[in-house]
């Protein structure tokens, strides 16, 4: 696999900032990237200094081989889908999506035509004379990526193109943008900070914090295998349960802290005596049939219909079904989770043990 | 009679006390004055006739007469020139202003604001300065000139014919400049960002940027701009006493302080009130353009 | 997008920018302190030899400045008396609601506001002289500066009382206000501020007045500031010094006034300019 964009050592200071540390990502040709992480944590920085609109203060951008130091924009041939579509309000939809072939010389005629077949792709084609304004927000955000594919460009930027679009509206757009990224075979970076959009679309995930990269890999193996316990936290909703314990004597189960003395099987035995994090999904907890070393006080129950939510009395624990309950708030009951899906973190560094 | 008292406090008579107070003043001393104005210009107006309201008519004799005057010719021309050289060289100075200061650098707006000054000074006291500043002998603005190698003897901004106009355009280019600077800062300002980073991804350099992103946008603001500073140009007097009071021989008058002395240096209010109605004519029409350019907001 | 010029270069130029611009009033400041052969030195000195500021109190004295100054005053202050009083609630009504009428009203304000002084000044002089208001120049004066004065003025503080919610007002009803309790008592104090800048404005603007005084006022002992400057300025003027220590006289209150309350009187004018 060639690597389209390659990002090595990239940092960035703004002032006494420091916004980006140490980067280094690679994003292979044809793949699907989603940069996630909370506000402020760098991924938009990073997107705006692949194309060019922020500068980097030391480190290399190439792309597609060539580096990129000290190329303006509107020489690296990426485009971009701007989170408010930036659409040129006083240009018709056909006049937007032709803005930047008319700006390199292509003829008229030509540039109609190459309207006309995105317009196609993009279920446009009845909306070529509008403007704008008349427009839906589903519809000016395919004139966006409109005007990014007319281009065929060696990279699509996406940040966060669908945070303006109601609930239903964004589920829907999440498949057209892959199935169209599919089609083209092009290589997409996605800036979200919706983690769901991260998993459900992307080949790649790169999860940042704090101007740096916790972990990047897989979807799911971000999900099975978190290196910390925030990319643990921030992947997966309802987010992962964490618990202060002990490893017991045998180094082989977790004592949870608190009066219970709750025990919890472990699948590989550590280091005894530790103080640890224990991290347990809620989609990972059962109700235990039988007896249970694992208890825990039924707080609020809710039911969506297909999910229920059982959520324990101090707040520190919940857990999530797809069968209905019998159960009330302040009943006690036994909890097991298969010592396989419990991670454990160090409690100071929160690196994964 | 209790509800109307009612009304005065709670309802409508309220509102129209309010409004037809101001509009009561302003019926008064302007709008009954234009109309007094078109009276007098069809009117024979004359010292012993002066006090009275109803004088002998005389047709369009008066328009005759102001056309029929050698300097007629003279002074529409200047007031062409002065219109147009005004405008553009608060327009353009104006707009390369307000593109500067549309960078983000600190202190930005509060050096911006500094520009306003101008707006505040006494016509006249502008006028003053920029009298001594284009003095032929001892004016700076010639010194300057000749150090930078643009001429090689003084000119005589205010008594030379050929430049008298130009120093009165020269004073009202820096007294317009500012307002100019301020609206079409405003118009800037209006426009997104993110726009200009599209175009920019797209292949616009900045000139292609300017061209096709900034113009069409500033469309309306623009039609503003220009429509103000037609009507404010017009309005403009308090320069002309100051630098050249219309000389020499006419070659800086212009209407609106032609208006003037006819009647107040020659007594004769009849053609006063003549010219200033043709002038009214031409900041009716500017206005009209104003209404319309403010109305159409191209906005996505 | 970064720039490639780092701000402090901006900063410099637009430093310059503006002393270029400024540079008339320094020029007036600087002519005002030099002696009377200094100033016309040949090379022009950009700093006076010898500062010398003793013209001020000779011009002070010789023009009779106090008169002059203070029939300014008098008559900006009763200008911008008529024009806040009528002014404001004028601006009210036309800023609460939207209909035909209010449209009709805007426009002949915005028209108003067009009208040149010297288009005004022979209708004004002569029907002034019909109904016997030459008597009192000043108030003639007045009562014409604040016409031409009151359209800008609506219109800006028409402005200010848009910003002002009108569900507080509605609210200000319901508890039992009558419409003019609650213009009073809730939508003036909130409009305050807006309406003092444009007062100040108007005061500053009125102090300048020159055409309506020159015109009407004969009497040397009512005339303004600026007639007084008129009196000896013209193309032919060679006693600049004083004619610029009279200028400086006359515009440095304004000048202070402008410093100290820039930022709000800019804000004042971008909010209510490009209606």
């Amino acid at each position: 696999m060639t690597a389209q964009i390659e990002i090595r050592n990239v940092d960035k200071h703004y002032g006494s900032f420091h916004a980006l540390k140490n980067i280094d990502l690679v994003i292979e040709k044809g793949s699907f990237v989603a940069l996630v992480g909370p506000s402020g944590c760098g991924k938009s920085t990073l997107l705006r200094a692949i194309a060019g609109l922020e500068s980097i203060s030391s480190g290399e951008l190439r792309i597609a081989g060539e580096s990129m130091t000290g190329v303006p924009p509107r020489r690296r041939d990426v485009a971009m889908v701007f989170q408010s579509y930036a659409l040129y309000p006083h240009m018709t939809v056909e006049e937007n999506l032709t803005y930047s072939l008319r700006l390199h010389g292509v003829g008229k005629a030509e540039a109609r035509q190459k309207a006309a077949e995105v317009a196609a792709t993009t279920g446009l084609s009845l909306l070529l004379g509008r403007y704008p304004r008349q427009l839906s927000g589903g519809q000016r955000q395919r004139v966006a990526m409109g005007r990014a594919i007319i281009r065929n460009p060696k990279a699509f930027l996406f940040d966060e193109p669908l945070s303006n679009l109601d609930a239903a509206l964004r589920v829907q757009m999440r498949k057209e943008i892959r199935a169209l990224h599919d089609r083209l075979g092009a290589t997409s970076v996605y800036v979200t900070h919706d983690q769901i959009e991260a998993m459900t679309m992307a080949d790649w995930v790169v999860v940042m914090r704090d101007g740096v990269i916790e972990q990047q890999g897989r979807p799911l193996d971000l999900y099975d295998r978190p290196v910390n316990r925030f990319v643990a936290g921030f992947i997966g909703s309802p987010a992962m349960n964490f618990l202060p314990a002990r490893m017991a004597e045998d180094g082989k189960a977790i004592l949870l802290d608190g009066s219970g003395g709750e025990r919890i099987a472990l699948a590989r035995p550590a280091e005894p005596g530790r103080a640890v994090v224990a991290g347990m999904r809620p989609e990972h907890l059962r109700i235990a049939p039988g007896d249970s070393n694992f208890h825990f006080t039924v707080g609020a129950v809710e039911s969506t219909g297909s999910a229920t939510y059982l959520s324990s009395d101090d707040g520190a624990l919940q857990l999530v079904q797809s069968d209905r309950t019998d159960l009330n708030p302040g009943d006690r009951v036994g909890l097991e989770i298969d010592p396989a899906h419990v991670h454990l973190f160090d409690p100071e560094t929160g690196t994964s043990i | 009679m209790s509800r109307f008292f009612n009304s005065l406090r709670d309802g409508v008579g309220f509102d129209l006390l309010l409004v037809g107070a101001a509009m009561l003043f302003l019926i008064a001393l302007a709008g009954a004055p234009l109309i007094y104005n078109v009276l007098m210009s069809f009117q024979q107006v004359d010292m012993f006739t002066l006090g009275a309201l109803m004088r002998p008519f005389v047709g369009f004799d008066n328009y005759v007469a102001v056309v029929r005057q050698p300097e007629f010719w003279l002074v529409t021309r200047n007031t062409l020139i002065f219109v147009v050289g005004s405008m553009t060289g608060q327009f353009v100075l104006g707009f390369a202003l307000a593109l500067f200061f549309a960078q983000k650098f600190p202190g930005a707006a509060t050096i911006r604001g500094l520009f306003l000054v101008s707006w505040v000074m006494p016509g006249l006291v502008v006028g003053a300065i920029w009298s001594w500043i284009l003095a032929g002998d001892f004016g700076v603005l010639n010194v300057i000139l000749r150090s930078l190698g643009l001429i090689q003897s003084n000119i005589f901004w205010k008594s030379d014919p050929n430049f008298s106009i130009w120093a009165v355009i020269i004073a009202n280019i820096w007294l317009g400049l500012a307002f100019n600077m301020l609206l079409l800062s405003v118009g800037l300002a209006a426009i997104p960002r993110d726009l200009y980073e599209a175009a920019e991804l797209d292949g616009a350099n900045a000139f292609q940027r300017f061209w096709t992103i900034t113009l069409p946008m500033m469309r309306s603001t623009i039609g503003a701009v220009l429509s103000l500073g037609l009507i404010g140009t017009l309005q403009q007097f308090d320069l002309f006493p100051a630098l050249t009071e219309g000389g020499p021989a006419n070659t800086s008058n212009v209407a609106g302080y032609w208006s003037w002395q006819l009647s107040f240096q020659l007594y004769d209010f009849a053609k006063g009130a003549t010219v200033s109605v043709m002038m009214f004519l031409l900041v009716l029409i500017a206005s009209v353009v104003y209404v319309r350019s403010t109305r159409h907001e191209v906005r996505g | 997008m970064t720039r490639p010029y780092t701000p402090w270069l901006l900063v410099t130029v637009a430093l310059a920018l503006a002393a270029i611009y400024l540079f008339p009033l320094y020029w007036m400041y600087v002519t005002s302190l030099k002696s009377g052969s200094e100033i016309f030195a040949n090379p022009p000195t950009f700093w006076p030899r010898s500062p010398d500021p003793s013209v001020y109190p000779a011009v002070w004295v010789r023009r009779t400045m106090p008169v002059y100054l203070w029939n300014s005053v008098v008559i900006a202050s009763g200008v911008t008396a008529i024009t806040v009083i009528l002014g404001t609630g004028c601006a009210y009504v036309l800023a609460r609601y939207r209909n035909g009428w209010i449209d009709v009203g805007l426009f002949c304000v915005l028209m108003l506001q067009v009208l040149p002084a010297s288009v005004m000044i022979t209708p004004l002089f002569v029907g002034f002289n019909q109904v016997g208001l030459l008597g009192s120049p000043r108030l003639a004066v007045v009562l014409a500066a604040a016409a031409k004065a009151m359209p800008f003025f609506v219109v800006l503080v028409r402005a200010t009382f848009m910003s002002v919610p009108r569900e507080l007002e509605e609210a200000a009803l319901v508890d039992g206000n009558s419409r003019i309790g609650a213009f009073f008592f809730i939508v003036l104090p909130l409009a305050r501020n807006g309406i003092l800048v444009c007062a100040i404005l108007t005061f500053m603007s009125a102090f300048g007045e020159y055409i309506y005084s020159k015109s009407i006022i004969q009497d040397p002992g009512l005339q303004p500031a600026s007639v007084g400057l008129s009196g000896f300025l013209g193309p032919n003027s060679t006693d600049w010094n004083s004619i610029m220590a009279y200028s400086a006289i006359y515009v440095t209150p304004i000048l202070a006034i402008f410093v100290l309350l820039q930022r709000r009187i800019v804000a004042g004018l971008t909010s209510g300019a490009l209606k």
